[in-house]
């Protein structure tokens, strides 16, 4: 499978999904005006890569400035699936980063792990 | 009294489930696990509302926070502007009083003449009337004596009236001047003789360099308009050729022409045939403050009003043209015959 690969726009994140390394990475702002043109590839790349990942190691980095609503509910989407994927045996780490002053961002990753059983989760403050 | 909770009723409802959970423990696994589920995933949901309410007021307050910093540097710029405005029209004001002071130096130094030959003329006549008395109380009146009073009379006398009614006239001329520039009412006037009256009041400035004036204006266009305003325009104009095109001892030539392109409108160019002005410099002449006399009396302001008053009051355009060095300057202003009233 390809690499996933989407350059970042003034409403939605960076996003480099490294099949090889088993490394994905959203970065940036995002508000985008249809959160399902963001968040589908990326559902579907994750999908694709869980579906076969086996006992495999994957990282998901989340290094985010600003979101709205509807994508939080993906991102929260996305926390479960990752916990059900590391429930099943996947090694899944996943990293929240966040700048030291804001700390409402900091809260969001430690509620937004709150129901996370299976993933590693490191909260990891940047810049 | 109860704590106040946003998610009170779905926390009694997961009670309530959690009870019917024990109630149903009998049940076939099927309906067990399907309860099972369900409590699980209305649990998340829940959770998920908690945090995507967290999420939203955030965002709505950050919102907010943009919106009264939006407000206050709105508020802030319309102040600023404020100021400036303020500012420009007390310079306006300032540049008003200025041209009133040269125009009433302009008045004395016109009316010094007439009125200084009156003068003379008068005590000329006195001393002769005081002679013919000592000679009329001594009884001793010669009949040359009286002829040459009679004639020193009559040409004493008709000097006084004709220059006392020049001094008049200047008086009525400068007064309508003065009056247009304090007051800048709206009113009709005759373009051709306001511009001639106009000169006129400059003419101490000019004749004093020996510069020529030319004035070529048909007869007969009449404006209803500000004359307060043009004269102010056409004085401007002069102060400049007199200080930026003419370098002090040559002779220069200053001319005003008028036409009507289209019906309802006038047009004046105003030219001089003096030093000019770079094409670098053309562009900028009617911004505030530019001047190339700075620290030498300039304060780049004249044009500026010229500008304001054209466009504003006025309501008509004015251009700068050619200019090119040695080719002295061309002011094109057009304007409406008739301007709209205020009100
Ligand atoms: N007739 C002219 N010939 C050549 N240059 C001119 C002429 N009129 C204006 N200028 C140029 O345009 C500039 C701006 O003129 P303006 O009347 O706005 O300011 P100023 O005469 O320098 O100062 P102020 O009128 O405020 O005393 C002048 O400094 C001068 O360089
Ligand atoms: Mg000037």
């Amino acid at each position: 499978m390809d690499n996933l690969k989407v350059a970042a726009t003034e409403r939605s994140p960076e996003v480099d999904f490294d099949f090889e390394r088993g490394v994905l990475r959203l970065r940036g702002e995002s508000y985008p005006e249809d959160a399902s043109t963001v968040f589908g590839p990326v559902f579907a790349a994750l999908e694709g890569f869980l579906a076969d990942a086996g006992r495999r190691a994957i990282e998901v980095e989340f290094d985010l400035t600003y979101f709205n609503s509807s994508s939080a509910k993906a991102l929260m989407n996305m926390f479960q699936m990752l916990d059900n994927a590391a429930g099943a045996g996947a090694a899944v780490t996943i990293s929240w980063f966040f700048a030291p002053d804001d700390d409402t961002m900091k809260e969001f990753g430690e509620d937004f792990s709150e129901d996370l059983e299976h993933v590693s989760f490191k909260l990891v403050p940047v810049g | 009294m109860a704590e106040f909770n946003l998610f009170d009723a779905e926390e009694r409802t997961l009670e309530q489930a959690e009870a019917l959970r024990r109630d149903v423990a009998g049940s076939p696994q099927p309906v067990r696990d399907g309860l099972d589920a369900l409590i699980e995933a209305y649990g998340r949901s829940v959770r998920e509302q908690r945090r995507l309410v967290k999420v939203s007021d955030r965002l709505q307050a950050q919102l907010a926070a943009v919106n009264h910093e939006l407000g206050r540097r709105k508020a802030e710029a319309e102040e600023a502007l404020d100021r400036l405005t303020a500012a420009q029209e007390s310079l306006v004001q300032a540049e008003k009083l200025a041209s009133l002071g040269a125009l009433v130096g302009g008045v004395a130094h016109e009316i010094n003449t007439p009125v200084g030959i009156a003068l003379s003329c008068a005590s000329h006549l006195a001393d002769s009337t005081a002679r013919m008395r000592e000679l009329f109380e001594a009884d001793d009146i010669g009949v040359d004596d009286f002829e040459r009073y009679m004639a020193t009379a009559t040409d004493t006398t008709n000097l006084i009236l004709a220059n006392c009614e020049r001094a008049a006239e200047l008086i009525r001329s400068f007064k309508q001047v003065a009056v247009d520039r304090t007051t800048s009412e709206r009113r009709k006037f005759d373009l051709g003789a306001y511009i001639r009256e106009t000169m006129a009041s400059l003419g101490p400035h000019l004749r004093q360099a020996g510069h020529a004036v030319s004035i070529d204006c048909p007869g007969g266009i009449a404006m209803t308009s500000y004359p307060g305003a043009l004269s102010q325009v056409l004085g401007n104009f002069v102060m400049n050729s007199l200080i930026h095109a003419f370098d002090p001892g040559t002779i220069g030539a200053i001319a005003i022409q008028v036409d009507q392109p289209e019906a309802g409108r006038v047009r004046i160019v105003y030219s001089d045939n003096g030093k000019g002005i770079s094409e670098e410099n053309r562009g900028r002449i009617f911004d505030p403050f530019f001047t190339t006399r700075r620290g030498s009396g300039g304060s780049g302001l004249g044009l500026h009003i010229v500008y304001n008053l054209v466009t504003g009051p006025l309501e008509g355009s004015v251009a700068v043209e050619g200019g090119s060095a040695e080719s002295g300057i061309r002011f094109v202003i057009t304007l409406p015959l008739v301007t709209t009233p205020l009100h």
